[in-house]
């Protein structure tokens, strides 16, 4: 997937003024939000709940070179054959030469945010393996053509009329029909004949334990457990950070990720594979690949700031809080990681000179904060990349800031060790805001501010400052 | 008897000079002698905020040097207090004399509801106001300083209020210091939504904390329901007392 980061603002225009995104964004992020409160109050105590998950990929992260090693070391000890990809193309040209080899010619697909983030997809397509995505969501969004509008439900602001005309062009269905269970069920048998002659399935994984050589998935829909399942083959892609140190870690992280993703106390499947099927098991594939992708993620865990971002468990919780998001929804974001947890991390992942609007769109409001399981402080990674940014910092990059912002805060620096001078900046301005005052209201500015005033107006800057004033208020006392 | 150093943000001295002489008359009628600094500028915020972390060292430092000596400071803005209670500390990670003077103001600045209710232990500041009110969580003193019993427990204090529920009362109002400036589309649908929820709420005033929060909710009021009140919880206590006695 092509990233569109830097058209952030003419995507957000767009949004901003798109009926059907409004119009969904009013009432879900609420529901969702309230589905979470629900699932999590089932924990005896919520907040040591969400900070032992915090402690548990804090810990991951950082022993990460460790546990990876072990975690091949017991993959490959259960049969598994791994193969690490330094980066997205890597990753999706040992998957082609799988595909090709096996002379494969289509895939079904189990939800994957990795495979978005590397394109895999379209590289399948462009040699002629077609791509099936098989999670409902995902399957409308690829129909469709469109990026995912949230990491968990990415068709989910998708009409069901428009879903109704999609299937009936696409899916086989029969007779037009609104019903989400008649639609579902046509969807259904429709991917339920890929998966009767799949060769090939790609799935992407939650986690993955050191101590035993697992791989996790937590699904609702039962699609990626047939994913797995059903063919021949099987590849699992991970990006590094998805290893955890046991299984019991492992455990807790399903509890956190489960409800503060749908609210619900465990998904309707959750799948655990330890190798490829063994000499006496019915089912399960043949053989199982996993791919662990690094794509910039071992530069980002060079940094003992920023690789908290490592820690996100894709529950998509700060997405259904934050305000931005509920405003502008996820196409804006220009990539397959939208809301808070994309912010943090696609500037690492892309270069902060490409990504300016991702860490700057932010009120630095924390509401992310303070639902997230695994403990990253997204306010204070905005900050460090708002000044990675303005000093072009030579790792992660930058661009260098407009030069009139520059300079205005070199003089306010100045001014600001010297009071007398602050004043007098102060008492200098105050003529040239309120120019534009009437009866103590000023109601538009030009230039740059104008914005601004579209629907808000702001009171005159006070004939006398606070400061001024103090005088009479010491003689009161 | 309890001695105060106050400091001023700027959108107060600037644009809202009220608020802070609300706080003083306020903090004067509950026996807190108030000293104000004239040496105060900025605290740094918004070049903190902008990425600019050199230029905001220095107002740091200025700030070190003038309130260094302080015992109890105290401001009208979560926002600003946030600024000097986290962000000093981590401008000076790697200066360790700078670190322990911010660290030693982080220990001794609070916000006014939270000196008022935790440290004088004053709740009822004999105010009195007949009607219904909302209170805004605003973003830096719920979520950044942990406070919201305290300004509640304040309004519930004055005789004859109803504090009426808000809903969302604890989501941005899209204020966001630049982010208005650089995103001001995506701040005014946030606004809107704020200014929506307290129409719906039934309140005669909105009351909060913040004078960012105040600037931006108060200015879209002002363009779109003149008639609608808010204020600053410093001044609606000072106010209703005063017009008591």
């Amino acid at each position: 997937m092509e990233p569109r980061t830097e058209k952030f603002k003419e995507l957000v225009a767009r949004e901003l003024h798109n009926p059907l995104s409004q119009k969904f964004l009013k009432v879900m992020p609420p529901i969702q939000n309230m589905k979470r409160s629900i699932g999590l109050s089932t924990f005896p105590d919520i907040e040591a709940a969400q900070a032992y998950g915090a402690a548990i990929r804090q810990e991951a992260i950082a022993r990460l070179p460790e546990l990876l090693e072990h975690f091949e070391k017991n993959a490959l000890a259960n049969g598994a054959q791994v193969f690490w990809a330094r980066d997205a193309q890597e990753a999706n040209e040992y998957i082609l030469k799988l595909a090709k080899e096996r002379g494969v010619k289509y895939v079904t697909k189990g939800k994957s945010m990795v495979t978005e983030e590397t394109g895999l997809n379209e590289v399948l397509s462009q040699n002629g393996i077609e791509p099936w995505e098989t999670d409902l969501g995902e399957f409308i969004a690829q129909q469709l053509n469109l990026p995912p509008f949230h990491i968990v439900g990415p068709a989910i602001n998708v009409p069901v009329e428009e879903v109704r005309d999609i299937f009936m062009a696409k899916a086989n269905l029969k007779e037009p029909t609104l019903d989400p269970v008649e639609l579902g069920y046509a969807a259904r048998l429709f991917l339920r004949d890929k998966f009767h002659h799949v060769q090939m399935g790609i799935t992407g994984v939650n986690m993955a334990v050191a101590e035993t050589g697992t791989i996790i998935n937590v699904e609702n829909e039962g699609n990626i457990r047939y994913t797995k399942a059903s063919p021949r083959t099987q590849v699992s892609v991970m990006s590094i950070e998805k290893v955890v140190p046991t299984m019991k870690d492992a455990l807790h992280l399903i509890r956190l990720l489960c409800r503060n993703c749908t609210g619900q106390k465990l998904s309707a499947y959750v799948s655990m594979d330890s190798g490829p099927k063994k000499k006496d098991e019915i089912d399960g594939p043949e053989e199982l690949f996993i791919v662990i992708v690094d794509n910039g993620r071992t530069k980002i865990y060079q940094d003992l700031k920023a690789r908290q971002v490592l820690r996100c468990i894709r529950c998509a919780a700060c997405l259904n809080i934050c305000p931005v998001y509920g405003q502008i929804g996820g196409y804006a974001y220009g990539w397959a990681y939208s809301g808070p947890m994309g912010q943090v991390l696609n500037p690492l992942l892309l270069g902060l000179e490409k990504t300016q609007d991702l860490y700057r769109a932010t009120t630095l409001c924390a509401a992310c904060k303070s639902v997230c399981p695994a403990g990253i402080d997204h306010p204070s990674l905005f900050l460090y990349y708002r000044h990675k940014d303005v000093t072009v910092d030579p790792y992660f990059g930058g661009k260098a800031r407009p030069a009139q912002e520059i300079r205005f805060f070199k003089a306010w620096a100045w001014a600001i060790k010297r009071p007398w001078l602050w004043n007098l900046g102060i008492k200098m301005a105050r003529p040239f805001i309120n120019k534009n005052a009437r009866e103590g209201i000023i109601r538009q500015i030009k230039g740059s501010f104008a914005d601004w005033f579209r629907q808000r107006d702001l009171p005159a800057m006070a004939e006398n400052t606070f400061h001024e004033r103090w005088k009479n208020l010491k003689k009161e006392a | 008897m309890n001695k105060v150093s106050l400091f001023i943000p700027c959108t107060v001295d600037l644009f809202l000079p009220h608020i802070g002489e609300a706080t003083v008359r306020l903090l004067r009628s509950l026996g807190v002698s108030v000293f104000y600094h004239e040496e105060q500028t900025c605290c740094g915020q918004p070049a903190m905020n902008a990425g600019y972390q050199k230029e905001a060292q220095k107002a740091a430092q200025h700030f070190l040097e003038v309130f260094g000596e302080d015992e109890i400071i105290v401001s009208p803005s979560g926002s600003c207090v946030c600024m000097v209670k986290y962000h000093y500390p981590e401008l000076f990670e790697n200066d360790p004399e700078w670190r322990r003077r911010a660290e030693e103001v982080a220990s001794r600045i609070y916000e006014f509801s939270q000196f008022l209710v935790d440290v004088l232990h004053v709740e009822d500041v004999g105010a009195s106001f007949s009607g219904k009110v909302a209170y805004h969580e605003s973003c830096h003193i719920l979520r950044g300083l942990k406070v919201s019993v305290q300004p509640k427990k304040l309004i519930q204090a004055v005789k004859g209020v109803e504090l009426v529920p808000l809903n969302a009362a604890d989501t941005c109002c899209g204020f966001g210091g630049e982010f208005a400036y650089h995103y001001a589309d995506i701040s005014e649908s946030m606004v809107k939504n704020k200014v929506e929820n307290y129409l719906a709420s039934g309140a005669d005033l909105l009351l909060l904390g913040e004078p960012g929060c105040l600037l931006n909710i108060g200015g879209y009021l002002s363009r779109n329901h003149p008639q609608k009140k808010i204020m600053h919880l410093a001044s609606f206590l000072a106010d209703y007392r005063r017009e008591k006695a």
